[in-house]
């Protein structure tokens, strides 16, 4: 009789429960979700005001919109030659990493030779190798080498410190695959490079693009081995570009923020259209 | 007879054949590993018990004196190394126990709610593929005397918290400042590994907890907590890692500065070996890098063990 009333009441009351509940969840998380993207807020809209409005406007949207920080940082800082240093270094590197390191993973993972799991062992050891105890005999190292000032004094180091989560990734994900079809691939007399390059790296596309990703990131930020490898200006890559602007005697925020644009905008493109495999990738490194 | 020791030479020939390949196919990562790795890592190890200013010919043996030298009885350095070991070991406490304090509840809720998720974990993530420079750069101008964090203050109402140096300025903010830019771009990853370890829960134990009638306070604490347990251990480990390596933020953030407030370990192995703020010693910059990856070599035992007890 007072069943139906009191069932509604009750729903409503756990409704107003629930509304709690949602709001006490969802409030802390858009507020950080607001602290995530702050200083990237900050950088647009500092690029976007002229040089006494991002001194005395701290608001996040500008009053006089201008391009004219976007146009100093372009002109003034040889943007583009510092573009195409960047993109140099980060192509080379992630063809030479995606070259170099799937072919060990395969061996690691399907073949048996001396040595094998000692030298696995030595590869993820360099994990936990500080970059600042190796970086002065990297740079020694390059000078004897003739590599320092040179593109390539960059690149080698780098490809070398992707090795552990590269081979960790990719020997797991080679692991994963059937040992049938690798078996059935050697008796129709497939060589093992064959294989390799046949199925193999095909298969691991995922991975690939995994390991890619992530050393992508890694190499595009990149700023302490470029800075004491790199000495002549025309080597440049963005992240030294962007440090020269800041050590002009009068700083001015608007050009540092347009600078800091151009390095991040690429990192937040390729994250955002690659982000599942990012984050596989990171998780998969990681277990 | 004669066709079996036949078919275990074919064998033997073809395992040597295997050996060849594999080492011929993981040859190149091994080169740019001997290379790179293991001779400059050997380098800075001899170079450790040496003094060299990097211009001369002549490495003046000194074996462990190097040591002692910088730690405790140089006026100078040893008090410098000191409060870079004492700033390092704030940050390798501080670091840990923030990320996970935010990370932590932000993965439960984040866990709990299906309208947004995919993207607030996308939003959540952007500090962490930006970590660089750039951001380093966004967050100094906003420490700066006329910056937005002393706005923000103002305008709150809370102005007596505001630093008219700017929160880089005061040796007293500078390292905490410092510290908050780290935790923020390490949450990320701690609500990624977070997220992952909510996903592989037994759900079970969980429903049987709640048809017991444990309040979601009591689940977290009594329940998902302890479960958590393997992976709060790695990101502890992950994040005292960065605590002793990592020295970007602080060589583009301060580098180190005002008045050494905000030195590191990895810092000044850095000003040692290229001379910032001073001449280089190579020798002295070694030691200290070696201290590191000593003290990394452990922290990798500890995560190799408390990895196998997962399991």
């Amino acid at each position: 009789m007072f069943s139906a009333p009191s069932t509604s009441r009750f729903r409503s009351r756990l409704d107003g429960r629930r509304a709690l509940v949602a709001l006490l969840v969802y409030l802390p998380l858009l507020a950080y979700a607001a602290l995530s993207v702050f200083p990237f807020l900050t950088m647009v809209s500092a690029a976007f005001k002229d040089d006494s409005e991002v001194t005395s406007n701290v608001g996040l949207i500008p009053h006089n919109p201008t391009l004219q920080a976007v146009k100093v940082t372009w002109t003034s800082l040889d943007l583009l030659v510092y573009v195409r240093n960047s993109i140099a270094i980060t192509v080379i590197s992630l063809l030479a990493i995606l070259l170099i390191f799937p072919l060990a993973a395969y061996a690691f993972a399907l073949l048996r030779f001396p040595c094998r799991r000692v030298l696995f062992g030595l590869f993820v050891a360099l994990l936990f190798v500080p970059a600042i105890t190796v970086l002065l005999p990297i740079v020694l190292l390059n000078d004897k080498l003739g590599l320092l000032g040179t593109r390539w004094g960059v690149i080698f180091p780098l490809v070398n410190g992707a090795s552990p989560v590269a081979l960790v990734l990719l020997r797991r994900y080679f692991e994963s695959i059937p040992r049938e079809l690798h078996e059935a691939a050697r008796l129709d007399g497939c060589s093992e490079f064959k294989v390799f390059t046949t199925i193999y790296f095909p298969l691991a596309r995922p991975a690939l693009v995994a390991v890619a990703v992530l050393n992508f990131v890694g190499i595009w930020n990149e700023y302490v081995l470029s800075s004491v490898t790199l000495s002549d200006p025309e080597k440049f890559t963005l992240p030294l570009g962007l440090q020269q602007l800041l050590s002009t005697s009068v700083v001015q925020w608007n050009v540092v923020m347009a600078g800091a644009l151009f390095v991040v905008l690429p990192v937040v493109a390729v994250f955002l259209v690659l982000q599942r495999y990012f984050v596989a990738g990171l998780s998969g490194s990681i277990k | 007879m004669g066709s079996r020791h036949a078919m275990t030479a074919g064998a033997r020939a073809r395992r040597r054949r295997e050996s060849v390949t594999g080492l011929a196919m993981v040859a190149p990562a091994v080169l740019l590993f001997v290379v790179f790795g293991v001779y400059t890592l050997g380098y800075a190890g001899v170079l450790s018990f040496y003094r060299w200013n990097g211009i001369s010919p002549d490495w003046t043996w000194v074996g462990l004196g190097n040591f002692r030298t910088l730690f405790f009885d140089d006026p100078i350095l040893a008090p410098l190394v000191r409060g870079a070991v004492k700033n390092t070991l704030i940050v390798a406490v501080a670091l840990p126990v923030l990320t996970i304090a935010i990370s932590l509840p932000l993965a439960v809720m984040l866990n709990s709610i299906t309208r947004f998720r995919a993207l607030l974990r996308t939003i959540y993530f952007l500090p962490y593929v930006t970590s660089g420079i750039a951001v380093f750069y966004a967050w100094r101008f906003l420490f700066e005397p006329d910056g937005g964090i002393n706005r923000i203050l103002q305008a709150a109402g809370m102005g007596s918290l505001s630093q008219p140096e700017g929160f880089l300025g005061n040796p007293d903010t500078a390292l905490p400042a410092l510290i908050a830019v780290l935790v923020w771009s390490n949450v990320p990853l701690g609500v990624l590994i977070y997220l992952t370890g909510l996903q592989t829960l037994d759900e079970s134990v969980v429903e049987a907890s709640r048809i017991d009638g444990a309040g979601p306070l009591r689940r977290l604490t009594a329940i998902t907590w302890p479960l958590l347990r393997p992976v709060t251990a790695l990101l502890v480990i992950l994040q005292i890692r960065e605590a002793f390596q990592g020295f970007q933020i602080f060589l583009l953030m301060t580098e180190g500065g005002p008045l050494n407030s905000t030195n590191t370990m990895a810092l000044q192995t850095y000003r040692l070996a290229f001379g910032l703020g001073g001449s280089p010693d190579l020798g002295y910059a070694s030691t200290i890098g070696w201290t590191l990856c000593i003290i990394a070599a452990l922290l990798a035992a500890i995560t190799f063990r408390s990895l196998r007890s997962r399991v």
